[in-house]
């Protein structure tokens, strides 16, 4: 490594120049052997920088605040020889290009600062892959004794219909469905087996009638359709064999860091596309128990990642007020003897209110994932 | 040297996000320009403007909202919501989120950037600067808003009522009312949608939408006539002079001191759409005397059948047995040119719809039938009312739409939409 930084230092010569201005664009060149040398601002407001990769390998430019490394704009893999547009309103504070090459160290260079009281985008410290480890670790334990609940409900709702109770395996469906929709299955998670274990059955030649339909859904539809015990043991069987099969699986599947803050959105973007559209539901009506579910899932996502979150996100409490909010206005929708409704049994007005608010959680929590991508430093 | 200084960005809730310089667009230009719209030729200019998507933006603050008085752009979206805010606080910034978004749409502009703090502030639909394209968005309030949830009972303006049903309607209840309209219009369809978009965005919390439908209007065939409907007639070839002060003040602004109505109504308008099927096919099996005595001019020129020239004033008076024009033809109907029919006269801004297929196979087309006026009874109303009936009513079933109240304008960069009506 130190001989290639070598190499490439008496090969380059980096270049820069600001002025800000669409017109004037300030052009930033970088290279592994200098990350924007020369360059200066002459005010702050809104500049624009024209970042050119000088060098033969893929990089990150992020400009930071070199006291803390904290970042306010950055341009993610710059291909060799190309050019892009880095965009920020400058305050008052300190700034340095940092350049992340491939198969080199970081390179920061020189710092500009900026006087005066103005105040320009926000800087915001990155999150690495080892500030993630952590959550993601409690997170994983958190799933596991999850998965341990849904193992024992499973069983339960199998042996109900095996043993003809076909009243009491509904109740028990719905408990063990919303254990499941709780630990945020969303996208994946659970690889092969979210398809076992909540699979639709779109995408099956034949629907509902695919015999490679399978999981809880599957058995939603039959409870609710008068199916018999004889014709839904074997689904139920699966089910709980599934459920088992995934306990024991899930030790030793890894959790993707970058899925940590994309969860805490994408949860609820399939709770609004197929819970809230009433798509998911297969006769029980309980899609907004499930979106309740989701909530909780999406709840402990943002327990495990708060204290990344608390000092970086000033959108947190506004996450908060509308989970709140969405799960107040679900509590609010049931029926008269407290039974969960179908989303087409609610009145217009309680219809809106729940959308939007869930709509309104959804924008608070986007910028999580980008906040939380785990990024080089 | 630094860019142009960027808006702050907005959000239900939220206030100013991001650190942009306050972006108050300076200057209150004092309402948008009186211009004749007369649906005489777009000029070439305008045309290819509109066609390269580069007209220029259409000044946001005034005395009125700028969406009023000018002819229907090319593009149209008109938007029906109930608001979702929960009390009169979040109400307010509901209406001062959305101004601000429209101040933005309307100007254009480069969004702010938003570092590694969140995904990007815009769509990127209109590319990396939005382009203003014309863009007007008008805002109205329907009745329901003024239920007991926000405290503005007493502040009903006076002519306001959920829209009637008409003897020829057949209304679907989820494509009536609403709290709110939102029409966006604009050179492009890609202009229309992203505003609508941008405002969804920044606005979720606070209200849903209810019904949507999009609009169009067509190039004026041949070049220098009017535009026409889907029933292939030109449409609204005899609208007031908006380039005439003192008639706009008598028919479409609510005058300061009108009788009944709340202080906070002046400069507004009432609001009225109509959502109106075409049963084309039905059409087109019609003989073209037959068409032509409905309507009550040519199909091919647009000429009143009793004279030569689209914006020739038929003679009623020398035709009093409608012998020439038929006194049940629609033209005669809507507009008798009398001078008691003189202050029924409303502001029409009509589009057409094409949105696919009924359950038959037949074509789902149509015209969204926008006015505006001071007086709804007085004016919409009272030309509906001699209209039913008509040999028309066969061919067409109005379906839906709503009577709102456009809005007072926005006068400057410190003001908000509804500012009075929620002071």
């Amino acid at each position: 490594m130190a001989a290639a930084l070598a190499a490439a230092l008496a090969t380059t010569a980096g270049v820069a120049a600001c002025s800000g201005g669409a017109a004037r664009a300030g052009l930033i060149s970088v290279s592994n052997g200098g990350c924007g040398t020369s360059w200066h601002l002459a005010a702050p407001g809104w500049h624009t920088f024209q970042v050119h990769n000088a060098a033969a390998e893929n990089a990150e430019i992020d400009l930071v605040n070199p006291a803390n490394g904290a970042i306010y704009a950055e341009v993610d893999a710059l291909g060799p020889g190309t050019t892009s547009p880095m965009r920020l309103n400058v305050g008052s504070g300190s700034y340095a290009f940092r350049c992340l090459f491939e198969d080199f160290d970081p390179l920061t260079g020189p710092t500009v600062t900026v006087t005066g009281h103005s105040r320009g985008s926000p800087a915001i410290l990155p999150v690495t892959s080892t500030d993630l480890i952590a959550p993601s670790l409690v997170y994983h334990h958190w799933v596991a004794a999850g998965l341990d609940t849904l193992v024992s409900q499973t069983g339960a709702v199998a042996t109900d219909i095996r043993d003809g109770n076909l009243g009491a395996a509904k109740a028990a469906w719905l408990t063990a469905h919303l254990t499941y929709e709780r630990l945020g299955a969303a996208y994946g998670a659970f690889g092969d087996f979210d398809a076992e274990i909540d699979g639709r059955p779109d995408g099956l030649a034949g629907g509902v009638i695919s015999a490679q339909w399978t999981g809880f859904y599957r058995l939603e539809y039959g409870l609710w359709q008068g199916q018999s015990a004889r014709q839904l043991t074997p689904i139920a069987n699966a089910l709980a064999t599934n459920a088992r099969g995934l306990r024991a699986a899930w030790p030793s599947m890894q959790i993707d860091l970058l899925d940590m803050g994309l969860r805490t959105h994408e949860i609820l973007e399939n709770a609004l596309q197929f819970q809230l559209t009433g798509h998911d539901d297969y006769g029980s009506g309980t899609t907004l128990a499930t979106t309740g579910a989701n909530i909780a899932g999406t709840r402990e996502l943002l327990t495990v990642l708060r204290p990344l979150l608390a000092p970086r996100y000033t959108g947190l409490p506004a996450v908060y007020t509308w989970l709140d909010r969405l799960q107040t206005l679900i509590g609010q929708a049931k029926g008269p003897n407290g039974a969960w409704l179908s989303v087409s049994a609610l009145s217009l007005s309680q219809r809106q209110q729940i959308d939007a608010a869930t709509g309104q959680a959804l924008e608070e929590l986007a910028p999580i994932a980008t906040i939380t991508e785990p990024r080089r430093t | 040297m630094a860019d142009n200084a960027d808006p702050g960005r907005r959000a239900f809730l939220r206030g100013a996000v991001g650190a942009g310089a306050a972006g108050a667009v300076a200057g209150a230009a004092g309402g948008y320009a009186y211009r004749a719209t007369r649906p005489a030729p777009t000029s070439q200019r305008t045309l290819e403007n509109a066609a390269a998507g580069v007209l220029p933006p259409v000044p946001f603050h005034g005395k009125y909202q700028a969406g009023i008085l000018p002819q229907s752009q090319r593009q149209t979206a008109v938007v029906s919501l109930n608001v979702t805010a929960d009390g009169r606080a979040e109400l307010t910034d509901l209406f001062r989120t959305i101004t601000e978004r429209a101040r933005f749409l309307t100007a254009g502009g480069t969004p702010p950037p938003v570092g590694i703090g969140a995904p990007p502030s815009d769509s990127g639909v209109l590319g990396p600067s939005v382009v203003p394209d014309g863009l007007t968005v008008t805002v109205g309030v329907g009745s329901t808003l003024f239920d007991d949830r926000y405290g503005l009972a007493s502040r009903l303006p006076a002519r306001l009522t959920p829209m009637r049903a008409f003897p020829d309607d057949i209304l679907d209840p989820a494509q009536v009312g609403g709290d709110l309209v939102l029409q966006f219009s604009a050179g492009n369809a890609d202009a229309v949608v992203h505003a609508l978009r941008d405002i969804a965005r920044h606005t979720r919390g606070g209200m849903q939408a209810l019904w949507r439908i999009d609009g169009f209007t067509s190039p004026a065939r041949p070049a220098g006539t009017v535009p026409r409907n889907m029933l292939g007639f030109m449409d609204g070839i005899a609208n007031p002079d908006t380039s005439d002060r003192a008639q706009m003040n008598r028919l479409v602004w609510i005058q300061p001191g009108t009788a009944g109505e709340p202080a906070w109504t002046a400069g507004g308008s009432y609001f009225v759409v109509r959502l109106i099927r075409m049963l084309v096919e039905f059409w087109d099996r019609v003989d073209l005397t037959e068409q032509e005595n409905m309507i009550g001019r040519r199909r091919a020129t647009g000429y009143p059948l009793s004279a030569n020239g689209i914006h020739a004033t038929p003679d009623f008076a020398t035709d009093p047995s409608g012998a020439v024009i038929p006194l049940t033809s629609h033209i005669r109907l809507a507009n008798p040119r009398t001078p008691q029919s003189a202050d029924s006269r409303i502001l029409r801004r009509g589009y057409n719809y094409d949105r696919g297929l009924d359950q038959v196979g037949d074509l789902d087309i149509g015209l969204v039938f926008t006015c505006f006026q001071q007086d709804i009874k007085r004016q919409f109303e009272t030309v509906q009312t001699r209209l039913a009936g008509e040999p028309l009513t066969d061919y067409i079933s109005p379906f839906g739409g709503g009577y709102f109240l456009a809005l007072p304008g926005v006068a400057d960069g410190s003001d908000y939409l509804a500012r009075a009506l929620l002071a």
